[in-house]
């Protein structure tokens, strides 16, 4: 049964000069709406990639990315693009906060172009924000703008979360947080989520753990049980 | 050991060849930059140059001298004497009048001159003998038109020149006249439309009018140039320091002559009387010849008369001679007839007679035959007989001669037979001669009816030549009379033409008679005559005793002659080349200081972008140890690379094209500027390219600076990000909440980049105004004429009179446009030009006076230009044209001098200064002209205005018929002024199209560079929208919408820094001759909007491919 994602023998050749690079050779997994998916790997394994394509960045040179039941594969990218504004919500590493805008208005950026947008002071005061309205990226630390991304991605109402590696810049106990965030967002809302990182040590709070290794899947492990974020230590 | 390129230079041309756009960026703008510099700089020189080396080449002089009473020989070589002075020439010129169809020019006459103010002939020759000219290529002769002159004055042309009629022969230029502008003069309308160039011989003057000089040394020293006016004034100093003493000979030369010439005159007058005595004493003889003449002809005509009448009688005689001679005609006419009758009868009695006799005679004949042969044959028996007795007389005198002797018997016998036969002849011969008789007796009857025979047509011959000669008779009268009708016709013709010869002479007769009595009265008049000459003699004899004595008198007034010395400043226009190239100097000055600015920001920016972008790579040079100035040397050398290229581009390029351009704009206005020099002005260029490499320098040294003074563990981290910033329009909360947030972000991304936004602004500022200021000169170049004609002058024409025109032919001009239909008001007026001098400065106007004062706020309004206050004239003081005060340097409530060389000068009061852009004028109340000049003003002109829908033909045809008028010199119409004007503005066109490009140029520069920056220093910003889900458009319009916004703020800056620009401009390319609109009108603003707008769209297109083509993986990546 294909699930609410699902990738199927994906390809992605990048053409240096002469020189081929197999970034993903050819990658299967799917994963079910209201899932919590973890794809773990090694650096050079392929993740970004899977993000990359997962995200609507990218194309795959081969193979079908079905997203609640339609391929991106072939979309061209003016379709690309309607995907991720209204399908997807980005959580990226460094934030990528706009400098010149408060928190909410970071939030709002993203609702303005969307088709059904949350209000922005729910989403923010749901990320645990509520005081901090009103402040520029470079007035809050590094947790709190990665707060912000994700009630920027969640504002969206979008199918489906991308995550690449959002507690990478992050402390450990922020890290813990967010992922907290993120794990209860899932949880509480049944929100699709997936989430890119090199960490193994979070794979017992995923639903599902994919692991990548040279551009391919090495395994996919389904997790009956996840535990809570607090629970895990690395 | 190996030679190896150092990996630090390596990476230096690695540097720019991954970068190229950014060193050229920089190239460019310094290249432009210096261009503009170093280009209009040099055109100040270069005009200079090319003005100094035509005057060079053609001799111009540099000192001009003149006196009063003109200039002698001996004057000329005193001058070339003095100290300074390489040669002095003398020359000639004078003005004179030439009437065309339509209009009375003023034609200055000048002498061609042999080492000076070489004259370049553009078509046809050098004319070479009096009589002949060159003429000015710009006034519209054509070689071979005669030119009559006329002088203006009481004296006659022929006092001044041989001939007083000039044909040309050839067209051409002459370097004292560089423009358009002639010069005025003191006859016509007071300006001088053209000038001729003749043979010094052609003038017949005693002495030269001026004299020109050249100074030693002055022709390498570049004119209008300082060091070159010292040298002319040095000298000219001492040209004047001799003036006093030429001036005192000059005086006693004049008295002497004039001393010699009373003389001569009393001489001339004694001759005179003399003369004139002698002349009324020939007259009155002549008239009593006259007298005389006229009885003898008298007599003769008399004489005449009676001839006449005799004639007369003889004709009359004549006539009835012929008359009778006709009737005898007639009359041997009929007598002829009648004779021919009756020879006809004779002839028929001669015919019958004749035949009868014929008849007779054939009868009579035929009897006188049978007679004839009847006494024949009695003949020839008598003849017969006769034989018979001659034969019997021949034995007789045979027997007689042989007579037998008497005794011999036989004799008896013989004597017997002799005498027998004697007797027998007896017998024979008596029956013979009785036989005889009877045949004679026939014989005499036959000869009787012959000879009745004869006698018959004896008399039948008679008669006939009777009838004969009666035919001859006749036949001889018949000839005789067939004679007599041409004799007749003749004589009457004979009679007839003595008739008409008696008529004609009757007739001559006549009008002798008339002669007669013309000639007495002629005489009469004569006599008149006589009698007024010898008054009039006698009235002139005084005359000239009287002057003579005034003469005299006069010797001891003669004043000092006054010398005027003059510098090359009296050449029209000359001035006015030295101030186009000061002009030039001024915006030189200004206006590419804008463009340095501009790239001096530029590279900057460019170089301080960079130099942020090798933070890390700053870092790791730093941690391995290179020295601060090895590390800042690589950004050092790119910088002066690409100025130091920029530079050597620019001033090749631009030293050579802009002057060019430039030059070549004014050339319209010095048309005979034969070449333009364009050599590099190598001050200039270094003066630019020191000031490029100086900003660019400095600029990277500053931008190196704080990077290289910070620890390389702080390089090699990313810079700690900018603080996002309230700006001042959050406080407006209506505002502000009704932004979305992209307009948000654009606001305070625009507060956040400082650099940019000033950069952006001043870049698109400068763009705008310089567009501003291409487009406002055009306003304000061609709106003078609307501004003058519409606001400030209304009149649409003036008719200008003859000088000496009387009081009633201006008063039937005046009527004449009374009665045009068209014409809705006209006033009288004196315009003149003078010379106003304020101190040192001086300034040619027109001074008007105007006849109606309350009416002339219809004609011209009086107003100042900012407070729009009106003013009107009063009698305390003048009206003065705005631009004219200006140059004069004076004020209102300042005094200022009209020139008047003769009678010293004349101070007027400025009451008021109104605005005018046209020319320069004077306003007087007649009141205040005549306390000005103390005599009323002489109407010379009459402005007139039209109707609003009168078109310029309707016009034109007003002044035909006012032209028609005597007393009327020319008309003309302002509309005829506007055009002249577009004309001469048409040089500035090239200039605006050359601030045009260069403005597109500047915002294209700038704008691609700052975007470029932009884009590359918000890659990550823009990458994140991306992904966010913005469409390209969306992304381009987050960056759009601060250009735009930029581009309109700088649109606003443009406009003020535009006017200020302009005005500025304006005031230093604004010819003296007329003050240019400070305005720019709407469409200049929505133009230059429009084209910066536009500008500013390209950059954007061109920055969309940009956008475009950021990954989006940029956002994945960490932060450098």
């Amino acid at each position: 049964m294909d699930g609410f994602v699902s990738l199927k023998d994906v390809k992605k050749i990048y053409k240096m000069g002469e020189v081929e690079i197999m970034a993903a050779a050819g990658i299967d997994f799917d994963i079910k709406e209201g899932e919590f998916a973890v794809v773990v790997g090694p650096s050079g394994a392929g993740k970004t990639t899977v993000l990359n394509i997962l995200g609507g960045m990218d194309t795959a040179t081969k193979g079908q990315v079905l997203v609640d039941g339609r391929n991106i594969a072939r979309y061209s990218q003016k379709q690309l693009t309607a995907y991720r504004r209204d399908d997807i919500g980005f959580v990226f590493q460094f934030y990528n906060l706009i400098p010149n805008l408060t928190a909410l208005e970071n939030v709002e950026l993203a609702l303005q172009i969307c088709k059904d947008p949350m209000d922005a002071r729910e989403v923010m005061e749901e990320v645990g924000l509520g005081e901090r309205l009103d402040n520029f990226p470079a007035q809050l630390s590094g947790g709190e703008q990665q707060r912000v991304s994700i009630a920027r991605a969640l504002a969206k109402n979008p199918k489906l979360l991308l995550c690449d590696e959002p507690t990478g810049a992050l402390d450990y106990n922020t890290g813990k947080a967010i992922l907290k965030l993120l794990q209860d967002t899932c949880r509480n809302k049944g929100m699709t989520v997936v989430l890119i990182t090199h960490n193994l040590a979070i794979a017992p709070m995923a639903d599902r753990v994919i692991k990548i290794k040279n551009g391919r899947v090495s395994s996919i492990t389904e997790n009956p049980h996840p535990v809570s974020v607090e629970t895990i230590e690395w | 050991m190996k030679k190896t390129v150092k990996p630090t230079r390596k990476d230096f041309y690695m540097e720019i060849k991954k970068s190229p756009g950014r060193f050229l960026s920089i190239l460019f703008i310094v290249a432009l930059g210096v261009a503009f510099f170093s280009g209009i700089r040099a055109s100040e020189p270069d005009m200079r140059l090319s003005g100094d080396s035509y005057f060079d080449d053609s001799r111009l002089m540099d000192i001009k001298a003149l006196s009063t009473y003109g200039v002698t020989e001996k004057d000329v070589r005193a001058m070339e004497e003095v100290d300074g002075v390489a040669l002095a020439e003398g020359a000639y010129s004078a003005d004179f009048l030439y009437n065309t169809a339509d209009e009375q020019q003023v034609i200055h006459v000048m002498s061609l001159q042999e080492h000076m103010n070489q004259v370049a002939v553009s078509k046809g020759k050098f004319p070479e003998k009096a009589g002949e000219c060159l003429a000015d290529d710009e006034a519209g002769f054509k070689i071979g038109d005669k030119i009559p002159l006329h002088s203006g004055t009481d004296d006659p042309v022929s006092d001044t020149l041989k001939t007083d009629t000039l044909e040309v022969v050839g067209l051409g230029n002459s370097p004292c006249y560089l423009s358009y502008g002639r010069g005025s003069a003191t006859v016509g309308d007071g300006s001088v439309s053209a000038f001729l160039l003749v043979p010094e011989e052609t003038f017949d003057m005693e002495v030269y009018t001026e004299v020109y000089l050249k100074v030693e040394g002055a022709e390498g020293l570049l004119a209008f140039t300082d060091a070159y006016e010292d040298r002319i004034q040095e000298v000219l100093a001492k040209v004047e320091d001799i003036t006093e003493e030429r001036a005192q000979v000059r005086r006693q030369d004049i008295i002497d002559e004039a001393k010699e010439e009373i003389d001569e005159a009393k001489e001339e007058l004694a001759k005179g009387k003399a003369e004139a005595d002698e002349e009324l004493a020939d007259a009155a003889r002549e008239i009593a010849d006259a007298e005389k003449k006229l009885a003898d002809a008298k007599v003769q005509l008399a004489d005449g008369r009676t001839q006449i009448e005799n004639a007369k009688a003889t004709l009359i005689s004549k006539q009835a001679e012929l008359d009778t001679a006709r009737a005898q005609y007639a009359s041997g006419m009929q007598q002829l007839s009648d004779g021919r009758v009756r020879y006809e009868d004779g002839k028929a009695q001669y015919e019958s007679g004749k035949a009868q006799f014929e008849a007779e005679k054939l009868a009579a004949e035929a009897k006188i035959e049978a007679g004839r042969q009847e006494l024949q044959a009695a003949r020839q028996e008598l003849d017969n007989g006769w034989a018979l007795v001659s034969q019997m007389e021949q034995q007789i005198a045979d027997m007689e001669a042989a007579p037998p002797l008497p005794d011999d018997p036989g004799y008896e016998a013989w004597l017997g037979a002799l005498e027998e036969l004697k007797g027998k002849v007896q017998e024979t011969e008596n029956v013979l001669n009785g036989q005889e008789s009877v045949y004679a007796a026939g014989a005499a009857e036959l000869d009787a009816a012959e000879a009745e025979l004869n006698e018959a047509e004896a008399g039948l011959n008679a008669a006939k030549t009777e009838l004969d000669a009666a035919e001859a008779e006749l036949n001889a009268a018949a000839a005789e009379l067939s004679g007599v009708p041409a004799q007749l016709d003749s004589g009457q013709a004979q009679i007839n033409s003595g008739w008409s010869e008696l008529y004609a002479n009757e007739a001559d007769l006549n009008s002798g008679e008339a002669e007669i009595a013309e000639n007495e009265a002629k005489l009469a008049d004569a006599k008149k005559d006589y009698e007024e000459g010898k008054k009039e003699a006698e009235a002139e004899i005084a005359d000239a005793e009287k002057e003579i004595k005034e003469a005299e008198e006069e010797l001891s007034d003669i004043e000092l002659p006054k010398w005027y010395v003059y510098d090359r400043s009296t050449l029209i226009e000359y001035s006015g080349f030295g101030e186009n190239a000061e002009r030039l100097g001024a915006i030189g000055r200004v206006f590419p200081v804008l463009f340095f600015l501009v790239a001096a920001l530029i590279s900057l920016t460019s170089m301080t972008r960079m130099v942020e972008e090798q933070r890390t790579s700053i870092g790791t040079m730093k941690a391995l140890g290179y020295s601060k100035g090895a590390i800042a040397s690589k950004y050092m050398g790119y910088a002066l690379l690409a100025t130091v290229g920029g530079s050597v581009i620019g001033v090749l390029i631009g030293e050579k094209i802009l002057p060019y351009i430039i030059v070549y704009a004014y050339g319209i206005l010095y048309r005979h500027l034969p070449a333009i020099l364009v050599p590099y002005q190598w001050s200039y260029a270094i003066m630019a390219s020191g000031a490029a490499v100086f900003c660019t320098m400095f600029a990277t040294i500053m931008a190196c600076y704080r990077e290289l003074t910070a620890q390389p563990a702080v390089l090699m981290r990313p810079p700690a990000p900018k603080n996002g910033r309230r700006v001042f329009m959050e406080r407006i909360g209506i505002v502000w909440r009704h932004l979305n947030f992209t307009w948000k972000s654009t606001i305070r991304n625009l507060m956040r980049y400082k650099k940019r936004f000033f950069m952006t602004i001043f870049g698109i500022g400068g763009c705008m105004a310089l567009m501003l200021v291409g487009f406002g000169l055009k306003d304000s170049c061609y709106e003078i004429a609307k501004l003058q004609y519409a606001e400030i002058q209304f009149y649409d024409g003036s008719v200008y009179l003859e000088p000496d025109v009387t009081k009633e032919q201006r008063e039937e001009i005046s009527d004449t446009l009374k009665d045009e239909k068209d014409v809705t008001r006209y006033i009288d007026a004196n315009m003149q030009n003078i010379t106003l001098v304020n101190g040192k400065k001086e300034r040619a106007a027109y001074s008007c006076v105007f006849g109606n004062t309350k009416e002339l706020p219809d004609f011209v309004n009086f107003h100042d230009r900012k407070s729009k206050e009106e003013y009107t004239l009063s009698d305390q003081g003048v009206i003065v044209s705005e631009k004219t005060a200006k140059l004069l340097g004076a004020e209102e409530g300042d005094t200022v001098e009209i020139k008047d060389e003769e009678k010293g000068n004349k101070k007027v009061l400025i009451e008021h200064i109104c605005e005018n852009y046209m020319g320069h004028y004077i306003y007087f109340t007649p009141a205040y002209y005549e306390k000005v000049y103390g005599e009323k003003p002489e109407y010379n002109s009459i402005f007139f205005s039209v109707k609003d829908d009168c078109t310029s033909k309707q016009m034109e045809e007003i002044g035909k018929h006012v032209l028609k008028l005597d007393g009327a010199l020319s008309v003309s119409y302002t509309h005829d002024i506007e055009k002249q004007l577009d004309d001469m503005l048409r040089s500035l066109n090239l200039v605006i199209v050359v601030l045009i490009i260069s403005a597109g140029m500047l915002a294209f520069v700038v704008l691609y560079n700052l975007n470029t920056v932009n884009i590359a220093e918000r890659k990550r910003e823009l990458a994140t929208l991306k992904v966010l889900g913005f469409y390209n458009g969306e992304v381009a319009q987050y960056v759009y919408r601060e250009n735009i916004l930029l581009t309109f703020l700088g649109a606003v800056v443009g406009v003020v820094l535009g006017k200020f620009l302009h005005l500025f401009i304006i005031e230093t390319v604004e010819v003296d001759s007329a003050m240019f609109g400070r305005n720019i009108n709407l469409p200049s603003f929505l133009y230059s909007l429009l084209l910066t707008v536009g500008f500013s769209m390209l950059i954007n297109g061109v920055m969309y491919f940009k956008l475009k083509r950021i990954d989006m993986v940029e956002s994945l990546k960490s932060i450098e």
